[in-house]
């Protein structure tokens, strides 16, 4: 048992205050005034903040490797615009550096995604960020998701050769196989099914809607794209990036759409991308709109995540809901909501000790936990 | 009949008879020990003290295949028109007279499992064959089919997405190529084991058969530790046997596949790190193979380092940890077993082909030298 | 001050002898010997049982420069897409924490000369460096030693578009930089005040006898080739991995040339290396040429060139012989001679502890001393 005590409590789930956190078997026993038994082990917090884990939603940890060029980079699957058969498992690498920069920076989540080359890129899953060679033992959830995007990104990785080389293109491109896909959904269940078919067959969950169509879109009319073709086969679907968000807020906010939103640190890298910035991401959550915030990692590095909701404080948000984007509003997002992202009793240890307040960009990780065991300890590094 | 008296015998099983002698008739071993009554007839070779051991067995090689200093005209490893040519056989392309044989004589190495490249992630079938100079490679075979070449990690990625631009692109994309042929051919076992329609003769998938039906393993080229894993999430998804070629960075998963009980041939270790997939490539991965206790064998992967020098390497295995015994197995029975042709060779015992050497000092000493090859009984190759 | 005493001690330029005592102080070797008084209180370090060498001298190395498992990102061994890059020094592509010096050290070599590749006819300078260090410049031993050339297949496959396409083209490029360099120098001798030009300034090195010329060539007819170019300009030259050197022994001992023979334990891939033969060395020391075995890290891995010396010493070169050319003569060759490459007063105390006597597998190299530092020390198994 492991106890940490007179921390600044944050969970997240209820309001910020004095007190502690009792943990057993990787799990939280309970939160607030806690009674610290005489065998448990204690890490004393003297007054600091302790938040939940930080949870990146939109990831390419392991797959675009740190430091290593082309050998490393197993992000995108671009021979086909259609791969929703390759698995994100079979490409990242639990040995990226990352993930030792994540549990350094209190990031002990992850959800890691192919890239937005292809319209439908591959499978998703979302990792703790524990030390291993084991991609097995990172894995909380797969598949997450099924990768898709729409936008500048497969035109031009496809425009020149096979297409699609346009915006309508793209969507021809994703509702040709949906289609395929739920007839071939159908004659699954008939007595005659059809000859087996990889790329078919991984797009089963999606047009079942046992996983969420994760759509990658900057443009609002993107993302008007993404609900129309979502609406038209009855998908479940989650928005990724969301630049333009604050153009379709209202929509966005109505229809409850789970959307991941950034990097908003990065300049305007390109056309589809005008108008990113915290303003905007402010904009959109002031209407409403269910948000989390990414990285994009490694675009932005992951383990400038906490600085990013520090950024959108900054921008008009409260100090509470900047940090519920990067923990509850990001677990949700990646389909973890019942199992991490706050401090409540039953939930995963996944808790990070802060310097100071944990959204300024000046403030250390201090101890990170992941399933109740500490995983890094900044006076054990050196820093 | 053969006989060689007055040896240092290594048997290959773990034995050392200070003081013996071995004899061969019509190709086996008929007597191996320190009193074997020696037929006046045969033809007696004399030790004068000197070491035997079996003939090595050199479990992952191209030669053959490689032709060695005569440019792209000899070269026969990758077949570059897909990446899934299980139809290939090594067997139709292995050229008996490439002088990379010679290396495996002059390094006592009597058999090679000769094997396509790894650009492919379904590279063709591989065959055993002995190093003895005969006019035809049928003449040379010990068994046709031992297995099925495929790869993970950088080389397929590098010789079709980034050098023809197509599939794979990424470890994803190769794995999922890997289990698309997988299950296709799983697909058309069925059909055409229940007469169903929609299962025509297909020379990929047919090439699959002996995979997908448990009669050869996969032999899956992989380096790094996480495409190590792949390789067995993969085979472990469609229950087929399966061994791991190279497995540099096995040192990092020991354990776990020592759990599983899965052979790899492990090399080259001498290499050096042209890749980056190959960091940290070492002895350390046969020294924590041989304490976990996977089942392994040592390779030069032939022409990458030639294969005059794998005593060597075993030798310096032995010195960074696996003990001598444990070396020489690796070079002997382990890589019989691997190849799965010990039945017949990697240790000198009775009924096993006369496959051995007589070597000029510790067979584990880079500076010793094959002195007689002996190959299914007959002098294969003496030193001049 | 720190003595090593109780080593059998093989000092290379002098005959080995057992029981030996080296004095160590400021990184230099004070005194060595068998009948050497340790001073009072001077720190021992016991050596009995074991063998000490010299630090290994590696005459052909990229150390630094590409390889070790770095891609694409980290190869910087061969400018532009050629045949000419006269101007480029090879100090200014080598990574001093790139991990082949960290292979250098346990491989047992202390000193090597690091040369840029050979895609290009003229492929730069050469320099000579310890292989302990952070900061390059600190690590140099001296700048330049040698210009690199090439001759045979590599500068065929050059991209550029002024790239040879044959042998007699390569041939034809040398000479045309080395005429025009002379020109060039003649210019300046005249005040005439040409353009300047570094990649001429490098060759008047070469053609004023400041710095050899240093030739890629591996087939006997490249060797040749080597050896008239040369003649003909009247420079100082050497032979880098003389692969066919043994069908040439007598025309090469005859000129007493210096061989860098390598990269050893390596395959026949090329067809010009088609007649790779493991008596090279042996038969080249016999007719009377000066031979140094080299790895061309990272061709060989610097971590088996002692493994290499015991190939070269199993297939007929002399003991003696084996270990002079992995430390005096490429020391010679190099122009560090000086300071390093045997063990004698006033040198640099580089030396390799050993388990037992060179080229046995069982007497693997226990420590690596680079000017009286230990920069490696192996982990027992």
């Amino acid at each position: 048992m492991l106890a940490i005590t007179n921390a600044r409590l944050h969970p997240v789930s209820s309001p910020a205050g004095r007190g502690g956190l009792l943990i057993e078997d990787g799990r939280i026993l309970e939160v607030g005034d806690i009674r610290v038994p005489e065998t448990a082990e204690v890490i004393d917090a003297r007054g600091r903040p302790v938040t939940p884990g930080i949870i990146e939603a939109h990831c390419h940890a392991g797959l675009s490797e740190e430091g290593i060029g082309w050998e490393g980079n197993d992000g995108n699957e671009r021979s086909d615009p259609m791969t929703p058969h390759v698995r994100a498992i079979d490409g990242a690498n639990p040995e990226d550096k990352a993930f030792r920069f994540f549990r350094e920076a209190g990031i002990t989540a992850s959800q890691l995604t192919p890239g937005s080359a292809n319209i439908i890129g591959g499978e998703q899953l979302v990792a703790k960020s524990v030390e291993t060679v084991f991609i097995d033992e990172m894995v909380v959830l797969r598949p997450s998701g099924m990768k898709a995007a729409l936008g500048e990104n497969p035109k031009r990785v496809y425009g020149a050769s096979r297409g699609p080389a346009t915006r309508m293109g793209n969507a021809a491109v994703m509702r040709k196989w949906l289609t395929r896909a739920r007839r071939y959904a159908e004659k699954s269940n008939a007595q005659d099914p059809p000859d087996f078919d990889m790329v078919l067959a991984a797009l089963l969950p999606v047009v079942r809607g046992e996983i969420p169509l994760r759509i990658h879109c900057h443009r609002a009319d993107d993302i008007r794209t993404a609900l129309r073709i979502a609406d038209e086969y009855a998908l479940d679907i989650s928005l990724e990036h969301v630049t333009q968000g604050h153009l379709v807020a209202d929509l966005l906010a109505e229809r409850a759409v789970p959307c991941a939103v950034g990097p908003s640190m990065v300049h305007e890298a390109k056309v589809e991308m005008r108008g990113n910035g915290f303003e905007n991401v402010a904009r959109m959550h002031r209407a409403g709109v269910r948000m989390c915030l990414t990285n994009d990692h490694p675009v932005v590095h992951g383990r400038n995540l906490p600085a990013a909701a520090g950024m959108l404080q900054a921008a008009g948000v409260s100090f509470d809901d900047a940090l519920e984007s990067i923990t509850r509003a990001a677990a949700e997002h990646v389909g973890l909501g019942e199992r991490i992202g706050s401090l409540e009793p039953g939930k995963d240890a996944d808790v990070v000790v802060w310097s100071g307040d944990p959204l300024d960009a000046r403030s250390f990780c201090d101890v990170t936990l992941i399933d109740g065991l500490v995983v890094y300890r900044r006076e054990e590094s050196g820093c | 009949m053969l006989a060689i008296i007055n040896a240092r015998v290594y048997t290959g099983t773990g034995q050392v008879l200070p003081e013996a002698a071995i004899l061969a008739s019509e190709g086996r071993i008929v007597a191996v020990g320190p009193e074997v009554r020696i037929p006046p007839e045969a033809a007696v070779i004399d030790a004068r003290g000197n070491p035997v051991t079996p003939g090595l067995v050199e479990a992952h090689g191209h030669v053959g295949l490689a032709n060695e200093g005569v440019g792209a005209e000899g070269d026969d490893v990758n077949e570059r028109i897909d990446p899934v040519t299980p139809h290939a056989r090594a067997l139709d392309g292995i050229h008996a007279r490439d002088r990379g044989f010679e290396d495996f004589l002059q390094g006592g190495i009597t058999t090679v499992q000769v094997k396509p490249g790894s650009a492919n992630i379904f590279g063709g079938s591989m065959t055993a064959v002995k190093t003895r100079r005969l006019p035809t490679v049928d003449a040379m075979v010990v068994r046709e089919n031992t297995g099925m070449k495929a790869a993970l990690g950088e080389n397929p990625k590098r010789a079709h997405g980034a050098e023809k631009d197509r599939a794979p692109y990424t470890r994803m994309g190769s794995a999922a190529i890997m289990r698309e042929w997988l299950f296709r051919a799983g697909e058309y076992r069925r059909k055409r084991e229940a007469g169903e329609k929609g299962a025509d003769y297909d020379a990929r998938l047919d090439a699959l058969q002996p995979v997908v039906r448990g009669k050869v393993p996969l032999r899956i080229h992989c380096h790094r530790a996480d495409d190590m894993l792949t390789a067995v999430r993969i085979a472990e998804e469609f229950d087929i046997p399966y061994t791991l070629e190279h497995a540099s960075q096995g040192f990092k998963i020991a354990e776990y596949l020592a759990h599983r009980g899965v052979s790899c041939a492990v090399g080259p270790s001498m290499s050096r790190e042209a890749k980056v997939e190959l960091e940290g490539v070492g002895f350390e991965t046969a020294v924590a193979f041989a304490r976990h206790g996977v089942p392994y064998c040592l390779t030069t992967d032939h022409p990458v380092i030639r294969a005059l020098y794998l005593h060597m390497i075993a030798g310096i295995a032995s010195a960074s940890g696996v003990g001598d015994a444990g070396a020489l197995a690796a070079v002997t029975l382990s890589a019989a077993r691997h190849i799965g042709i010990d039945d017949r060779v990697g240790s000198l015992e009775e009924g096993k082909d006369a496959d051995l050497v007589l070597w000029s000092g510790d067979p584990l000493d880079g500076r010793s030298r094959a002195l007689s090859v002996i190959v299914d009984g007959e002098i294969a190759y003496e030193e001049s | 001050m720190r003595a090593y005493i109780g080593a059998r001690i093989y000092p290379v330029d002098a005959p080995p002898f057992d029981d030996g005592v080296m004095l160590v102080d400021d990184g230099h070797i004070q005194e060595v010997g068998a009948d050497v008084r340790v001073p009072d209180g001077v720190e021992t370090v016991d050596l009995s049982g074991r063998v000490v060498i010299p630090g290994m001298v590696d005459a052909h190395s990229h150390a630094g420069m590409w390889g070790d498992g770095e891609g694409d990102a980290s190869r910087d061994g061969n400018e532009r897409p050629g045949p000419i890059a006269a101007d480029v020094d090879a100090v200014d592509s080598v990574n001093p924490h790139h991990r082949s010096f960290a292979s250098c050290r346990e491989g047992g070599v202390t000193s090597v000369m690091i040369h840029p590749g050979s895609g290009n006819a003229i492929g730069g300078l050469c320099f000579a460096a310890k292989t302990r260090g952070e900061i390059v410049d600190d690590m140099v031993i001296r700048a330049p030693t040698g210009l690199k050339g090439a001759l045979g297949e590599n500068p065929k496959r050059g991209s550029g578009k002024d790239s040879p396409k044959t042998r007699m083209g390569t041939a034809a490029l040398i000479r045309d930089y080395f005429a025009r360099a002379a020109e060039y120098g003649r210019k300046k001798d005249a005040d005439k005040d040409p353009d300047p030009d570094a990649g001429f300034e490098n060759a008047l090195r070469v053609l004023r006898g400041e710095i050899p010329f240093r030739v890629h060539a591996h087939r006997a007819d490249d060797i040749v080739t080597a050896t008239r170019l040369c003649e003909a300009l009247d420079i100082r030259y050497n032979i880098e991995h003389c692969t066919d050197g043994y069908l040439l022994a007598e025309f090469l001992g005859h000129r007493e040339l210096t061989a860098h023979v390598g990269p050893g334990l390596s395959s026949r891939g090329k067809v010009e290396v088609a007649n790779r033969d493991e008596r090279n060395a042996a038969l080249l020391h016999a007719a009377g040429v000066r031979v140094c075995l080299v790895t061309d890290h990272p061709f060989l891995d610097v971590r088996y060139l002692m493994a290499y010396g015991g190939v070269a010493h199993k297939h007929g070169l002399p003991f003696d012989a084996t270990l002079r050319a992995l430390t005096l003569t490429p020391a010679e060759s190099i122009g560090i001679a000086d300071r390093v490459g045997s063990l004698a007063k006033g040198k640099d105390a580089d030396f390799l502890v050993l388990a037992g006597e060179p080229f046995r597998y069982r007497s693997p190299i226990l420590s690596t001393f680079v000017e009286g530092e230990e920069v490696y020390t192996r982990q027992q198994p």
